[in-house]
């Protein structure tokens, strides 16, 4: 394969991007959780592709451990999520300010 | 070949996040995002990390993104909730959009040129030994236990107790109002 | 025991009287009185004790109070022959005017406070007198100060009492600025404050000798012994018990400036001390002038002390400290004598001051009158007497530096004999010119005893060949200096001369003019003009009063506004302002929304990334 460290990480950069992009834009909360669990897909690819063209494994091992942290970071964030849907009935963000001055 | 394969599958990837960033309805966005993961595990399998791949799909794909539509589909958001009039204006969009692609830009810039070789891809060992260094890639999942018991012992602990920790949060938050006010 | 335990012992005593008295005694004035006079002779025999002790040699004794870092302020004592002449004054003459004051004293009902202020007096006044540097005499000097502020004040219902007290206190204070300014400032110079040391500095290196240090000093004994311009609060002092002026306004606080000055004589260079010498100088001649416009037996015997006070400093400013001494000790015993005989006066005409009201004292009161002459003709200088000796000296002195100076002195000693004989005649011979005068009666035992032995005193105290052998040292020293000057013989017999050419035309001018019995003052009667202006005293309380209303009072104001606008406004609620608007707009970052956050988030991210790359700062 010709194809060179560079294009990867341009992948990863512009699924970065687009992760950014939804966090910042979209409304729903669900939406912008699933749009953070991008971004840190974006990282996990740029890891991988460093691991290769450096030679060495500890790349790979990190990209085990982000997803690790991200699974348990996904449970537990969606718990709080359901518990503050009970709360305040609504998971869009624009409701979801009662802590402004 | 695998150059196609490289350009095919990220533009899956791409195209599926972008999906999921512009629908309105979250369930479609769930979808969509299950794309754009399974996308990363083949462009993973490219990269020869094939351990990695199949974590990838079971975990990410499999797992995650199920929980995602499990609660997606509890909390019941209406479709009509967020449609047209979720998105902001055409403006901020289009200024968000020039401004991330901007930062990739920055970061491609920030890589290119002297930085860092341009390696190609070197011979792949399957049982190399050991050395003081950075432990030599291969694409056997023996060097992944390895590294995870030996150089990697105290992260992978700490991942224990995490994911523990994690259990054990979620039980709490997500216990209901009555049991707790009792 | 050591001496200095025995003059700690006399220092302590008066302490202790003070203390027991404003803790227990104040309602039970009598008892107050008897432990104040207790206290007096408890420090006469303690003197006494003291001086044998020590055998004329000099007694020194520290211990450190306060240290910060290098600068150790100690309190001690310095017993030499200077001290030892002035104790044996201070405490003789203090008993005598405490036993005085029980019977002056006996139906006043604020007694037990009056003695308590009279022992409080007793203890600073042996501080000042026994200190071996200059912050303790200073602490000392405040403390005198209080107890004159607190006796000047003792009638507490009168207005006039009250101003005087504050009055006093205030212009002493603004005298002492400049010796606490010369306390540091010699700090700075020499190192120590303390005046043995200093002395031995000067000894050895007389280029260390500064005019600032000792013009600075001498403000302190400006505020203290009344000199100009300072000198606006003593006549007023008057308004407080005929005891204390005598204790404190005639013999010993007015002169522990003097004495404060005899100390540090080591430290002045010739340009101050012919300054002294003017300014003690026209002090007496202008005190001498202003004693004629008073009716009040009280106010003319305070200018009378004014006067005496100049002399005194004029003797020092013409370069005999001990002479100066001198003068101090015989003024304090005849004016001590002046201002009793005027209570006792005073007294039996039931509180009557006015001399134009009194007449014919002498048949109702014959050893007051007695022992007032007796006063008087010292006072004059009359040959044999006390005040003779040291005045003559002065004269003399004053006579060998300048021509000025001797005829302001003896006119001075002309003026003196003139005002007093004005007293006299009018206090003490004619008719009584009002039933307050006409039913005095002699006064009591405790009062008459130490007129009579103060009278003594005023003959035999000038006699110097008399004095025990410990004391008087200086004196002797600086009278022999002044025998052995040049052209002494031939100053002296003109001195003797002229001096009592000035005392007798003085006596009688004043009785022919003035006559025996007449009604009213005969210079007011005659010339009124001449008469109103030495009353006015030269406008001086009238210049500080316009001072003080008029350029002191817009000063204050205008700090008052700085303060309040400035320091309370701008820096204080300025300060508080700021920190409130800082919270506000810290406040304004809270929005509620996740993509506010989300955006202050990336800031920050990309400011952590630009310091970490080394972009920014």
């Amino acid at each position: 394969m010709t194809v060179g460290l560079n294009a990867f990480l341009i992948v990863a950069g512009l699924l970065f991007a687009v992760g950014l992009l939804g966090v910042t834009l979209r409304q729903n909360t669900l939406v912008i959780y699933m749009s953070l669990e991008l971004m840190l897909n974006a990282v996990n690819l740029a890891f991988v592709a460093f691991s290769r063209y450096n030679g060495t494994m500890d790349g790979n091992l990190f990209v085990f451990f982000i997803i690790t942290v991200a699974a348990a970071e996904v449970a537990l964030g969606l718990a709080i999520i359901v518990a503050l849907f009970r709360r305040r009935q609504s998971v869009m963000v624009d409701k979801l300010n009662a802590l402004s001055h | 070949m695998l150059d196609i394969l490289f350009y095919v599958f990220s533009a899956i990837t791409l195209i599926a996040a972008v999906l999921m960033v512009l629908t309105p309805n979250a369930v479609n966005g769930a979808m969509c995002m299950i794309v754009a993961f399974i996308g990363t595990a083949a462009l993973f399998v490219l990269l020869e990390a094939y351990f990695l791949a199949v974590i990838q799909v079971v975990v990410y794909a499999g797992a995650v993104m199920v929980l995602f539509l499990f609660i997606i589909m509890l909390l019941d958001v209406d479709k009509g909730e967020g449609g047209a009039t979720e998105y902001k204006d055409k403006l901020t969009i289009g200024a968000s959009a020039i401004g991330f692609l901007l930062l990739v830009m920055l970061v491609f810039s920030a890589f290119s040129g002297a930085h860092l070789p341009e390696p190609g891809l070197t011979a792949v060992t399957e049982n190399p030994e050991v050395f003081n260094g950075g432990v030599p890639f291969t694409t056997s999942s023996k060097s992944f236990g390895y590294s995870l018991f030996t150089k990697y012992m105290l992260p992978f602990q700490v991942a224990g107790f995490l994911l523990l920790a994690a259990m054990i949060g979620v039980i709490v938050v997500s216990k209901k109002h009555d049991v707790a006010e009792e | 025991m050591t001496a200095a335990q025995i003059l700690l012992a006399a220092l302590l005593t008066p302490l202790l009287s003070a203390v027991l008295i404003a803790c227990f005694l104040r309602r039970r004035g009598t008892l107050a009185s008897y432990l104040s006079v207790a206290a007096a002779a408890g420090i006469c025999a303690f003197s006494y004790l003291a001086i044998q002790a020590t055998n004329g040699s000099t007694i020194r004794a520290a211990i450190e109070w306060l240290s910060f870092g290098n600068f150790t302020v100690s309190m001690g004592f310095l017993f030499d022959g200077v001290s030892a002449t002035m104790l044996t004054m201070v405490a003789f003459v203090g008993l005598l005017i405490h036993v005085f004051s029980l019977g002056y004293m006996a139906d006043d009902k604020a007694k037990g406070r009056f003695f308590g202020g009279l022992s409080i007096f007793m203890f600073s006044m042996l501080g000042i007198i026994l200190a071996d540097n200059l912050i303790m005499i200073f602490v000392f000097w405040e403390l005198v100060g209080f107890s004159s502020y607190m006796l000047i004040g003792h009638y507490l219902d009168t207005d006039e009492a009250a101003a005087a007290s504050k009055k006093a206190f205030i212009v002493n204070r603004i005298g002492d600025l400049g010796f606490l300014i010369g306390i540091v400032y010699a700090y700075w110079h020499f190192g120590t404050t303390n005046l043995e040391a200093m002395g031995a500095a000067v000894n050895a290196d007389s280029s260390l000798i500064s005019w600032a240090i000792a013009a600075l000093l001498m403000c302190g004994f400006i505020g203290k012994s009344a000199q100009f311009p300072l000198h606006v609060w003593l006549p007023d002092a008057m308004a407080g018990p005929t005891p204390v002026s005598a204790l404190i306004h005639a013999a010993t606080m007015v002169a522990a400036g003097v004495y404060f000055l005899i100390r540090i004589a080591f430290l002045f260079p010739e340009s101050v001390l012919g300054g002294i010498a003017i300014l003690g100088t026209s002090v007496a001649v202008y005190a001498g002038f202003c004693a004629y416009g008073q009716n009040d037996i009280k106010k003319i015997l305070a200018y009378s002390t004014l006067s005496q006070l100049g002399y005194m400093s004029a003797a020092f400013g013409l370069g005999y400290p001990g002479i100066a001494l001198f003068h101090l000790i015989t003024h304090a015993f005849f004016k001590a004598l002046l201002f009793l005989g005027a209570g006792s006066i005073i007294h039996g005409c039931h509180h009557e001051q006015d001399i134009l009201k009194m007449g014919g004292i002498l048949k109702k009161m014959p050893i007051t009158s007695i022992t007032f002459f007796i006063g008087v003709l010292a006072l004059c200088g009359v040959y044999g007497f006390a005040g003779f000796y040291s005045k003559d000296a002065i004269l003399v002195a004053g006579g060998l530096d300048s021509t000025a100076i001797f005829a302001l002195l003896t006119l001075g000693a002309f003026l003196t004999a003139g005002y007093m004989g004005r007293l006299v005649w009018i206090v003490f011979f004619g008719e009584p010119k009002s039933d307050a005068a006409a039913h005095a009666h002699e006064s009591g035992f405790s009062m008459v005893l130490p007129l009579i032995i103060l009278a003594v005193l005023s003959v035999v105290g000038g006699w110097i060949g008399v004095w025990p052998e410990a004391t008087g040292e200086i004196i002797r020293d600086n009278l022999e200096h002044l025998h052995h000057a040049e052209g002494h013989d031939e100053m002296h017999s003109k001195v003797m001369i002229l001096g009592s050419a000035a005392w007798i035309v003085g006596l009688l001018g004043s009785l022919f003019f003035y006559g025996v019995g007449k009604n009213g003052d005969a210079l007011q009667n005659r010339s009124k003009p001449v008469y109103e202006f030495l009353k006015a005293r030269l406008w001086f309380d009238e210049i500080y009063g316009f001072y003080v209303a008029k350029i002191q009072q817009r000063v204050a104001v205008l700090l008052s506004f700085l303060d309040v606008f400035l320091i309370k406004g701008l820096f204080v609620r300025g300060s508080a302002g700021l920190v409130g608007l800082v919270g506000a707009c810290s406040r304004s970052l809270h929005v509620g929304n996740i993509h506010g956050y989300v955006y202050w988030f990336l800031a920050g991210i990309l400011l952590l990334w630009a310091l970490a790359s080394g972009v920014a700062l």
